[in-house]
């Protein structure tokens, strides 16, 4: 008997449908931000020109064989990490950070793709049938896989790109089925450390939290020790980081705490970025009518706070649309995870997931002032062509791996 | 399942759900709750750059005369995010705009930024200014800037020599967004076309303190972060501007044209096309209304007819018939006609203008003998003729830098091949090509570059407005090179010419009355037929006949023989280049006498 087979049961329009969209508000947006601007007049050109590359990149790499995923699994993240070891020798400074190879013409950030090498090599270590995901060692090696990137990529120095690592080694690990004791170790000395941003009345409160949940685990007093150790040296230890991180970086933390302290200075973006949204209102004030945006309030407005547009020309209503089709990808993401032929696949769907609602959750974030400014791009939206090229590509490997869900094809 | 995903799955459902209405929540507050206090912070005082247009580079003439310079004008501009259409009427009537118009200009560039100025009107009158002045209040998004327009204190039109500047259109607007702004004048004939980027500068910024209507209420830190306009470079002709003036007065009230060249350098004296059309008035009214008017003018003003209209160069190219002869070892000077009135080819008679009797080369050109010619003609053959017309510059373009022009009707075999069929003509059905009739059109600067080659014994180079520039940065002249154009004709062969068109001034020729004392003129009359009305006068000469150093075609329309119209003019010119003071000396003269 012949199936038959409708084109949702191969292709997922529930992903594709909502990249598009986004797509193309994405330019339009761009284009309000851009045009008659002295310098950045050709960037609508230009994204152009990358989402019609992307899209192309999206359906080869939908159609190649599932099989070559595993196969390059080693192979991509080793090159990855040989491209962020060149790009720290020979790359190009922008913002202060030293992310960029010049390939002639082109530009490249080798972090972009070094995500597809995580990603996918983390999953294939994860689900070889050998590991045992609780055993401390096996927790080590996955750390580790994570660590290599993220240390390279501190060096440039890009904290956003490292937080995006960190957040996809941990998720997968997590999804790898990490019990909760273990997973408890490996988050609480970020949780603490976060805690202490805000000042010793709140990292005091959350190492009592820390006490009380280490009782609860009742394991033996020189574990739970060693883990609070751990904790308390993770404080003293970032403290000791931020010191080592850019100026602008420092003052970007600051910022967050308090924006309202230096309007001109660091917090002047998040402050702008603020009024440009909440001026938007219910409908926005209309196509390349936002006076934030078409004075130039926020400089490089079409790169990390590229959202901001959107609030103030399309308003309330254009804003929760736009989150809408990011939570369609992202629930359609989580229930394919689950419904993949192998563990290998799945952890890979999840690693894609995390990946794009670290982004998104950061970039928006930042944007309606609920996060700090953290250099990140909103995918599929912000201008630069890698950034969307990688993000698109991520897509095309999630509908690759759900047109061979079924196990007897 | 493979292994356990359930719980898993379910936290990080909740962490995005949790997360997606957190930003709900804030978007809500911020957009909604909190919009009025977030909108009036958005309208505060904020900064405003505005762009200034630079001052486009001066244009002088070879002695540095000021041909073409900027006088300052108010603009108004409109701005749409402030703007209220329900003024449409009211400022339209006052402004002189036809009704609709800023309609139509809004909807034209609807895709730019709505806080860009949109330019609706240059040089308002100042009755206008006062008003827009007095009714600011009422009057949301209009403002006027003070701007730049073209000027033309030398008192000469050169309508055709500079050419005007208009509005860049929105398909170029789109190419080169980085040089130009919406409104922006932009070269679109002429010098000012050719040269648009050496005249053009670069903008300025100026950044002002704004309110929420975006008017302006003061300047942001003193103007410290102001960015100065770059003028463009100023351009140097080689037009001599009392002759260019001369020869303006002298084409007054006729029709036709004047191109007056440097012979060993190529450079352009003096250049005509007439009418005229007046460039203040083009360059100050955005109405269409002028357009249409000059669109539709019979006569034709934009037209340019030095280098666009192609007329018969009738007797004026028989000199280089002569040498074309000389050269090829045809005849030889001696070589002698009998002229009886005409010529008899088979049961045709071509007729010549006069009985010249016994006729030799250099009385053929004196006199301008046709039968002399028809036979010459025979005799060089026409593949022969056609070849060398080619390379004293016939039927291709002159290459002059002011972009328009016609490379003319040159008859060839393959023309005459295709037109009729191989073997279905013959030369003798072309004999009239021999006294510049027939199919042989060329235009007055081709013409021009002929006589300078015949003066300075075949060499000259491109015939070219421009001298050079003096660049912007260091006031350094930077000279523009031209190429060479060479006809390899031996000087015997010229001197024999040139004897010939020295004796139709000097001698007993067809131009005597054109004799300036103290100046040797050595020229050739002709008329172009014309089967619609009148014949057309033409007339090229040059001077001094030993060393040349002007070269001239003149052409006017409809007015009869070549010496009697054309070469008076030709007189003019030549005295006002060679013999400047004298003419000075006359307008003082004159003065004095007006005085007493």
């Amino acid at each position: 008997m012949k199936i038959g087979y409708k084109i949702q049961d191969k292709f997922d329009f529930g992903i594709f449908l909502p990249l598009i969209l986004l797509m193309i508000i994405g330019l339009l947006v761009i284009y309000s931000a851009t045009v008659n601007h002295p310098t950045a007049s050709g960037n609508f050109n230009k994204q152009l020109v990358s989402a019609v590359i992307s899209i192309v990149a999206f359906l080869v790499i939908y159609s190649i064989p599932e099989k070559t995923f595993r196969i390059s699994a080693f192979p991509a993240y080793l090159i990855s990490l040989l491209l962020l070891i060149v790009v720290l020798v020979v790359g190009k400074t922008v913002y202060g950070a030293k992310s960029w190879l010049s390939l002639g013409p082109l530009g490249l950030q080798p972090s972009e793709f070094a995500k597809i090498g995580l990603i996918l090599f983390l999953a294939h270590w994860v689900s070889r049938d050998d590991r045992d995901i609780n055993n401390i060692k096996d927790i080590g090696v996955a750390l580790m896989i994570g660590f290599l990137p993220i240390l390279l990529i501190l060096l440039e120095p890009d904290l956003g790109t490292a937080i995006v690592f960190a957040a996809i080694t941990l998720t997968m690990i997590f999804w790898g089925g990490i019990n909760l004791f273990s997973l408890f170790i490996v988050l609480s000395p970020g949780i603490v450390t976060f805690a202490s941003l805000f000042g010793l009345p709140v990292l005091i409160i959350a190492l009592v939290g820390i006490l009380v949940i280490l009782m609860f685990f009742k394991r033996n007093l020189f574990t739970s020790a060693t883990v609070f150790v751990v904790n308390i040296a993770s404080v003293f230890f970032f403290d000791y980081g931020v010191k080592l991180l850019q100026p602008h970086q420092q003052k970007r933390i600051e910022a967050f705490l308090n924006p309202l302290a230096d309007p001109l200075g660091s917090g002047y973006n998040a402050l702008q970025a603020k009024v440009a949204i909440g001026s938007g209102g219910l409908f926005g004030k209309g196509f390349l009518s936002g006076n934030q945006t078409q004075l130039r309030f926020i400089p490089e407005q079409w790169t990390d706070f590229i959202y901001c547009v959107i609030g103030e020309e399309f308003g309330f209503f254009g804003s929760v649309i736009t989150l809408s089709l990011f939570l369609i990808i992202f629930i359609r993401l989580l229930n394919l995870s689950t419904i993949t032929k192998d563990k290998f696949s799945s952890l890979i769907i999840i690693g894609i997931l995390t990946l794009l609602f670290t982004h998104f959750a950061i970039n928006i974030g930042m944007n309606v002032g609920i996060t700090p400014v953290i250099g990140l791009p909103l995918p599929f939206l912000s201008y630069g062509g890698s950034s969307l090229m990688v993000n698109t590509i991520l897509l095309g490997i999630t509908m690759n791996i759900y047109k061979h869900r079924k196990l007897h094809t | 399942m493979f292994f356990d995903t359930d719980l898993r799955k379910k936290i990080l459902f909740f962490i995005i759900i949790g997360f997606f209405f957190v930003l709900v929540f804030q978007l809500y507050q911020m957009q909604i709750l909190e919009n009025i206090s977030y909108s009036e912070k958005s309208s505060e005082n904020s900064v405003k750059e505005y762009l200034i247009n630079a001052p486009r580079g001066t244009i002088f003439d070879r002695n540095f005369n000021v041909l073409v310079s900027n006088k300052p004008i108010y603009t108004v501009e409109l701005i749409p995010a402030n703007y209220s259409k329900e003024n449409n009427p009211k400022i339209e009537k006052i402004f002189n705009l036809e009704d609709g118009y800023i309609n139509e200009l809004l909807e034209k560039y609807r895709s730019y930024s709505s806080y860009l100025p949109r330019r609706i009107k240059r040089n308002i009158e100042f009755q206008s200014l006062v008003w827009l002045e007095e009714n600011s209040e009422k009057l949301n998004g209009l403002e006027y800037i003070v701007d730049l327009q073209r000027d033309y204190p030398y008192g000469i039109m050169g309508s055709h020599i500079f050419g005007y500047l208009r509005e860049i259109s929105a398909d170029k607007l789109r190419n080169y967004s980085e040089e130009y702004q919406m409104g922006d004048l932009i070269g679109s004939q002429g010098i000012e076309k050719t040269y648009e980027d050496i005249l053009r500068g670069e903008k300025g910024v100026q950044y002002y303190l704004v309110d929420s209507q975006q008017k302006k209420i003061g300047k942001y830190l003193n103007g410290a972060k102001d960015i100065p306009t770059t003028k463009g470079n100023d351009l140097v002709l080689s037009i001599d501007g009392p002759t260019q003036k001369k020869a303006e007065e002298l084409f007054e009230n006729k029709r036709g044209a004047l191109v007056a060249i440097q012979p060993a350098t190529g450079e352009i004296i003096a250049f005509v096309s007439s009418p005229q059309f007046d460039l203040n008035k083009l360059s100050s009214v955005t109405s269409r209304d002028e357009w249409a008017k000059l669109q539709t003018d019979t006569t034709k003003p934009l037209f340019n007819r030095a280098t666009m209209s192609i007329y018969s160069p009738g007797s004026t190219i028989k000199p280089l018939e002569a040498l074309i002869a000389l050269e090829n070892g045809v005849v030889d000077e001696n070589f002698t006609v009998n002229c009886q009135g005409g010529y008899q080819y088979g049961n045709r008679f071509f007729k010549c203008t006069h009985v010249h009797g016994k006729t030799d080369l250099i009385k053929s050109i004196e006199k301008s003998c046709n039968t002399y010619y028809y036979q010459l003609f025979l005799k060089i053959g026409f593949e022969n003729w056609s070849n060398f017309m080619q390379r004293f510059g016939f039927g291709h373009l002159t290459g002059v830098d002011i972009g328009d022009e016609t490379s003319g009707i040159l008859p060839t075999v393959e023309y005459y091949n295709r037109r009729l069929g191989k073997g279905k003509w013959h030369e003798g059905m072309l004999i009239s090509l021999g006294i510049g009739q027939g199919e042989f059109a060329t235009t007055p600067i081709q013409l021009a570059q002929y006589t300078a080659l015949i003066a300075n014994n075949g060499i000259t180079k491109t015939p070219h407005f421009v001298k050079g520039y003096i660049r912007n940065d260091d006031n350094a002249f930077v000279p523009l090179e031209y190429s060479d154009l060479k006809v390899d004709v031996s000087k015997k062969t010229f001197d024999i010419v040139k004897e010939g068109m020295y004796k139709v001034v000097h001698g007993a020729g067809t131009a005597q009355h054109i004799k300036i004392p103290g100046i040797e003129i050595a020229g050739k009359t002709g008329t172009a037929e014309n089967p619609h009305g009148e014949d057309h006068a033409l007339f090229i000469a040059f001077a001094p006949f030993e060393n040349p150093e002007i070269a001239v075609a003149v052409m006017v329309e409809n007015v009869g023989y070549g010496g009697t119209h054309a070469a008076p003019i030709v007189k003019e010119i030549i005295k006002s280049f060679l013999m400047p003071n004298e003419q000075k000396n006359m307008t003082i003269i004159s003065a004095g006498i007006k005085g007493e």
